[in-house]
């Protein structure tokens, strides 16, 4: 019967899938339970069970640093990076401007640039002009790399935007201004909060160009994080990316709720 | 009212943004052609020595290598991806399809040293995989996994699947389901289904894939410099050892010109090759 | 043209051969029954669609008319009933093994095909030699008066072109049954009418059993040899164009299918075959039929056609009296429009094919309205659902 063989072809489909996906969470597992090893090596499985290798991790000074100047970058980088790229997106969609597509090209560009070269550039570049390794070359950098994201999360949203509500408050007297404030910009929010909310996710992440361009002094997390596998082998560092994994799970679960993950990565069918 | 009344404030930004990006590939290139000076962050004159150390089999081990693990990488991920973009795509509950899409995703957004150093618990000597196989007796010492280019690749096709899947399942859920149900109604089974209508309509989706997992792989750092060791090396762990230990920036720069060329001139293959590809896909 | 009419192509996983039935019956539903959730999309649907004929399943949306049509080509599987094609049961049969042919509303031509491969599509799943595709290919093109185009894409072909491939894709596997699901919908007018035309010349030259779906009900009424009105998820009645026109089984068919007049009228006299409606200074016969049951004097709802009713002067007897509000011309007849309060909805419409009704009968008007012919029905009201 071809019905038991259309079940057949399911099943094996789904376990296979399923099979993929174990694949990609095999690693987080495998750490998970890595970072409650009492041993002071990576081993998995753990021997015996202990909490020591988190408390060790949070305490941590240059974790502690690195996360407070995570923040700092990625604050500053994500918010410049949705205003510049929010407000490009718009002209993009809207007008015919000289070198529209040249422009558009050299921000996309970052992403096939690699990051290594994106991080050498500017920290040669910082050098010669006499700029000190500090905060704004690693901002600089930050939104380079992240602004094609924010670019093609904003540009998607305005494709989607129904053009009819501002001509109407338009044809209701509002100057475009306006019409910018109180209707397009309120239309576009769960666009620009999840352009937002990647931006900062893949700042706060980025570890090679930051490799380059952060001094002692400014290394974000990803980079102090590098510097501890180096010199240790303990799982002080499992402990951590077990945290990590949490935070991140956990943040993109409420981000789907809120803000429909399937929509904002355009991978639901339009009808 | 002019027709286009936020023209300049909205896009200046962006121009600066693009000025600053050439402002440094200028200074790459530009460094690329000037002489090392040991010991000082300064270069010296205009020179093509640094290209010309290129071609020592050395570093052009390098580039060879880099390019066939990006090659690897990016078929491994697409014959991954493949599957979980399509039960995404075609599962109907939403539990299913949001539980699905949150487990493949998750990964891109662990960051680099998060993600290697979990792959170090599960290649490593007293990691998972040797701890399975020595708990099921097929082996009684630990193998040797770590610093090889087999798990170099597979924690590389575990990095790019996300955006793999996603760009599959963009192009995917883009198909209207009606021709599916044409070919079905014209006597085709679900996999010649699937071989002659719907694989074809994602080839978009699916060199978009192929490129970009190819491009991101080619410029990998974290995951060879960590599971690498020193022993698997890609263009980046070169420019790091070469530009950050050493300080030579003039041939750290000449690498990164190089292997920049090189992926825009594999990308270029790449679209020649997939050109009669995308003459299957809708126009 | 002959491939088309000659034995064919061998399916690969084909069971029983020709139908072994008598009667001539290509498709046979009974008791179906679907619901998708909460929702009863079909309601114990009966139905037998004989061998060469055009049926079309016609109703408003919603009414589960293409829920049948996609049960019949296998997309859906019925909850409940029995479905048979060509006498054979297909209720376990995936689409692809049940020889049909389907056009779609958005025609799902393969945009990364050409027409002809799109075509050949069918034949190609049915492994037949390249040559003969080819020839049947250019057979069906040369049917739907498309020679010409084999090497063009989808999108460098208009509307009713694309459409027309639609049509070739699905008769040149020579199904036992061509499925169309409102295939004319996104023509504009004057194109729907002549591809109507076509259509029914191809399907009665290939003899190919047909369904086809519309909410159109002129169009049913071109179209078909038989209709099957649904509502609701049941089909309330199965006739003949003429039947379903002039003996609707019920109220819905007959306000659905073309224009009516309801009016609140007394029931006279009843016996077994025909009953006599009071309505004014006018007795009107009827069938019984729906009102068996009814005692003279209740009251009844008269159903009457625009072409049916008359106009007369306000002084002279009617049925009832009204004024004319509105005209409006259609080139060869004029529908007026009459307030009454008699009629259901305050008014009724009255069509005229004299060529002085609209001075003859001014808006503004006091008239009398009066029924002629024999065609009018009645059944109780509303209250009491048929």
């Amino acid at each position: 019967m071809s019905r038991s063989r259309q079940r057949v072809l399911r099943v094996a489909g789904t376990l296979v899938v399923i099979a993929i996906l174990g694949f990609v969470v095999l690693p987080a597992l495998v750490v998970t339970l890595a970072a409650f090893n009492d041993k002071a090596i990576l081993a998995f499985p753990p021997q015996a069970w202990s909490w020591r290798w988190f408390a060790k991790a949070l305490a941590y000074a240059d974790f502690h640093s690195g996360f407070g100047n995570g923040l700092i970058v990625t604050g500053w980088a994500s918010s410049i990076a949705l205003l510049v790229g929010g407000a490009f997106a718009f002209a993009l969609d809207r007008y015919a401007f000289a070198l529209k597509r040249t422009i558009e090209a050299i921000l996309l560009s970052s992403l096939i640039i690699p990051h290594f070269t994106i991080g050498l550039g500017f920290l040669i570049l910082a050098a010669q002009i006499g700029m000190a390794r500090g905060f704004p070359v690693v901002v600089v950098c930050h939104v380079v790399l992240v602004l094609p994201f924010v670019l093609k999360s904003v540009y998607v949203s305005l494709r989607n935007l129904d053009r009819r509500f501002e001509l109407a408050a338009a044809g209701l007297g509002a100057s475009p201004g306006r019409v910018l404030l109180t209707v397009t910009l309120p239309l576009l929010l769960p666009g620009l909060a999840g352009g937002w909310l990647l931006a900062a996710i893949l700042s706060f992440n980025e570890f090679t160009a930051s490799l380059f361009v952060t001094a002692q002094r400014t290394q974000t997390l990803p980079v102090a994080m590098y510097n501890y596998v180096r010199e240790y082998a303990d799982p002080s560092l499992a402990a951590l990316s077990v945290i990590y994994i949490a935070a991140t799970a956990a943040l993109l679960i409420v981000a789907n709720a809120y803000l429909g993950l399937g929509k904002l990565l355009n991978v639901e069918p339009h009808r | 009212m002019t027709p286009r009344p936020f023209l300049r404030v909205f896009v200046a930004p962006g121009v600066l943004m693009a000025l600053a990006l050439l402002a440094a590939m200028a200074t790459v290139l530009q460094y690329s052609l000037r002489a090392y000076v040991p010991g000082s962050l300064e270069a010296g004159g205009f020179t093509f020595a640094n290209f010309t150390a290129l071609l020592k089999p050395l570093y052009a081990r390098v580039f060879l290598d880099t390019v066939a693990i990006s090659l690897l990488t990016a078929a491994l991920t697409l014959l991954v991806a493949y599957p979980v973009a399509y039960a995404l795509v075609h599962r109907q509950s939403r539990l299913t399809k949001a539980a699905i899409l949150i487990t493949a995703i998750t990964p891109l957004f662990l960051g680099e040293v998060v993600r290697t150093y979990s792959w170090m618990a599960v290649l490593g000597n007293n990691g998972f995989v040797n701890s399975l196989l020595l708990a099921l007796g097929l082996i009684d010492r630990p193998l040797q996994i770590m610093f090889t280019k087999a798990a170099v690749v597979t924690a590389l096709v575990h990095v790019t699947l996300p955006v793999m899947v996603i760009m599959l399942a963009a192009a995917l859920s883009h198909i209207d389901p009606n021709y599916a149900k044409a070919a079905q109604s014209l006597g085709a089974g679900p996999v010649r289904t699937f071989l002659t209508v719907t694989f074809p309509l994602s080839m978009p989706g699916v060199i978009a894939g192929v490129t970009t997992a190819f491009a991101w792989t080619f410029s990998a750092f974290a995951t060879p410099q960590l599971i690498g060791g020193g022993q698997v090396n890609m263009v980046a762990n070169l420019v790091y050892q070469l530009g950050l230990a050493s300080f030579n920036f003039p041939f750290a720069a000449s690498l990164s010109v190089a292997g920049l060329a090189l992926t825009l001139a594999a990308l270029a293959l790449l679209r020649l090759a997939t050109r009669p590809l995308e003459k299957l896909g809708p126009p | 043209m002959s491939s088309l009419t000659a034995e064919r192509p061998p399916h690969p996983a084909s069971l029983a051969v020709e139908a072994t039935d008598g009667e001539g019956i290509a498709v046979s539903l009974r008791g179906i029954t679907k619901t998708f959730g909460e929702v009863h999309a079909l309601k114990d649907a009966t139905l037998s669609v004989r061998r060469g004929e055009l049926m079309t399943l016609l109703g408003p949306s919603g009414c589960g008319k293409s829920t049948l049509l996609n049960l019949i080509a296998g997309f859906l599987a019925a909850d409940q009933g029995e479905l048979e094609i060509d006498g054979r049961r297909v209720n376990d049969t995936p689409p692809y093994k049940r020889e049909i042919g389907m056009v779609f509303q958005n025609y799902a031509l393969f945009p990364h095909m050409s027409a002809a491969d799109n075509v050949g599509y069918g034949l190609r799943m049915r492994r037949l030699a390249k040559q003969e595709v080819a020839r049947r290919v250019a057979d069906a093109l040369a049917l739907v008066r498309l020679s010409g185009i084999e090497d063009r894409r989808p999108h460098q072909l208009s509307g009713g072109q694309q459409q027309r491939v639609a049509l070739a894709r699905a008769l040149v596997i020579s199904p036992r049954v061509l499925l169309l699901d409102e295939p004319l919908s996104a023509l504009d007018r004057s194109l729907r009418a002549s591809m109507q035309v076509e259509i029914k010349e191809i399907q009665r030259q290939l003899g190919v059993t047909t369904l086809f779906v519309t909410h159109d009900q002129s169009e049913a009424l071109s179209l078909s040899d038989r209709i099957a009105v649904m509502f609701d998820g049941q089909i309330r009645q199965i006739g003949s164009p003429a039947d379903i026109y002039r003996r609707p089984s019920d109220r819905f068919v007959a306000s659905f299918v073309g224009d009516v007049n309801v009016l609140r009228a007394r029931l006279g006299s009843v016996d077994a075959k025909t009953a006599t409606i009071r309505l004014g200074a006018q007795s009107v016969s009827v069938a019984t039929g729906p009102l068996a049951g009814s005692k003279p004097d209740d009251p009844a709802d008269l159903f009457v056609r625009p072409e049916q009713l008359r106009l007369s002067g306000a002084g002279e007897p009617a049925a009832v009296q009204g004024t004319v509000a509105t005209h409006i011309y259609q080139g060869g007849h004029v529908d007026l429009y009459v307030l009454a309060p008699a009629a259901l909805g305050g008014r009724l419409l009255v069509r005229s094919s004299e060529p002085d009704a609209i001075t003859r009968w001014p808006v503004g008007a006091d008239v009398g309205v009066w029924v002629s012919g024999a065609d009018a029905l009645a059944f109780p009201p509303q209250e009491q659902k048929p």
